[in-house]
């Protein structure tokens, strides 16, 4: 009984560290961004030139940078992931990267272990006065907004940059997925392989426990460490559908469906295991 | 006349956009194209402006801030044909 009320307290103060590991981490971000920014904007000045070039040195910095916050959120014991794990199928060079959004830091998680290329920005984003010159320095491109027929300028500059040599990564579902389940694919990721008659490589992005989703804001940090993980479920060449978007879509889509109906009740396994594990390390630590 | 044009519509967005499992008789002229309606994608949106100006010689422009009005439903997209084609017979004669 008394062994049962420590471990509860040692519970509390745990999470509560993490919270504050949390506000530690959200604050220094709020300070540190600014600069970080005005460093972006100094290196698109000192690399004018060449676009393609400037983009990939710009990519190799933001991958550098996104592994550092990586680091920095699994010292803090926020979220643990390892860019360094390997992807085994992931093409060198220009492809299609896609994958569900579970999180806030897909994003940040996948450059971070492909060591950058261009992504499809909300337009919202992408004409913030600070953000805009790294945005455009760095090859990314703005997306499509409220105007349906505005995604053919962003099918042709994704190519362009295909073109360069670099991967565009794209989120299907266009927003972050619901826990458990997936949005509907659009086309665009698949519109431009086939144009682009480049692979497309279906990552999967796994969070566990679930953190930093719709459902589970940053200041509710889960208990044990959420884990994040990527890895590759298959990499489609659009000659295989005679380079029909609509077919590649509904191929990988079902795919991802499929997945994820593998992936539940493992998930809920898995959750109790690791939960079940971290209080043993509690108990024997106190033990 | 505008029936007529909204059922030809109907029947181009199926043959266009290869929506095998849709008969054109069930799309309904003021339900969203997009989203939770017929459930298009903006690349659908695309094809079907090149298809709208292939069929009726009207030529959608991009970046236009009304598009998403448009191309909302069969009726507004029926709207904005008779529209556009009005100007250009207005413009002819004058």
């Amino acid at each position: 009984m008394i062994e049962a009320s420590q471990d509860e307290r040692l519970g509390t103060l745990w999470r509560g560290l993490r919270w504050l590991g949390v506000l530690l981490t959200v604050s220094l971000y709020t300070v540190m961004a600014p600069f970080g920014y005005l460093l972006f904007v100094c290196l698109c000045v000192l690399w004018r030139g060449d676009a393609a070039r400037r983009a990939r040195r710009m990519q190799r910095f933001q991958a550098g940078a996104y592994r550092l916050m990586h680091r920095w959120l699994r010292l803090m014991h926020i979220v643990d992931f390892d860019h360094r794990r390997p992807l085994p199928g992931l093409p060198a060079g220009a492809c299609v990267v896609i994958a569900n959004h579970p999180t806030l830091v897909d994003i940040t998680s996948i450059t971070a272990a492909i060591g950058g290329g261009t992504t499809v920005v909300k337009p919202t984003i992408y004409r913030r006065r600070m953000l805009h010159p790294l945005l455009v320095g760095a090859g990314h491109v703005e997306g499509p907004g409220d105007d349906p027929l505005a995604v053919g300028r962003v099918v042709d500059e994704i190519a362009e940059r295909l073109g360069w040599g670099m991967p565009a990564i794209v989120f299907p579902e266009g927003t972050r997925s619901p826990s458990g389940e997936l949005h509907r694919f659009g086309r665009l990721a698949f519109e431009v392989a086939c144009r682009a008659g480049v692979p497309l490589v279906s990552l999967t992005v796994t969070c566990e426990p679930v953190y930093l989703s719709k459902e589970v804001p940053v200041f509710r940090p889960p208990h044990p460490m959420p884990r994040l993980r990527l890895d590759v479920l298959a990499v489609d060449d659009p000659a295989g559908v005679g380079g029909d978007s609509r077919a590649l879509r509904e191929r990988v889509e079902n795919r991802y469906r499929s997945w994820l109906r593998d992936l539940v009740p493992v998930r809920g396994a898995a959750y109790d295991a690791a939960a079940e594990d971290t209080e043993c390390a509690i108990s024997s630590k106190t033990g | 006349m505008r029936n007529q044009l909204e059922d030809r519509l109907k029947t181009l967005i199926v043959e266009t956009l290869a929506l095998e499992d849709v008969d054109p008789a069930t799309i309904e002229s003021d339900a969203p194209l997009f989203g939770e309606g017929l459930g298009l994608d903006s690349i659908d949106a695309l094809e079907l402006a090149l298809a709208i100006h292939k069929e009726f010689g009207v030529r959608t422009k991009e970046n236009d801030e009304r598009n998403r009005e448009y191309y909302y439903s069969v009726a507004s997209l029926a709207k904005f044909i008779e529209d556009k084609q009005a100007e250009a017979s207005t413009a002819g004669s004058a």
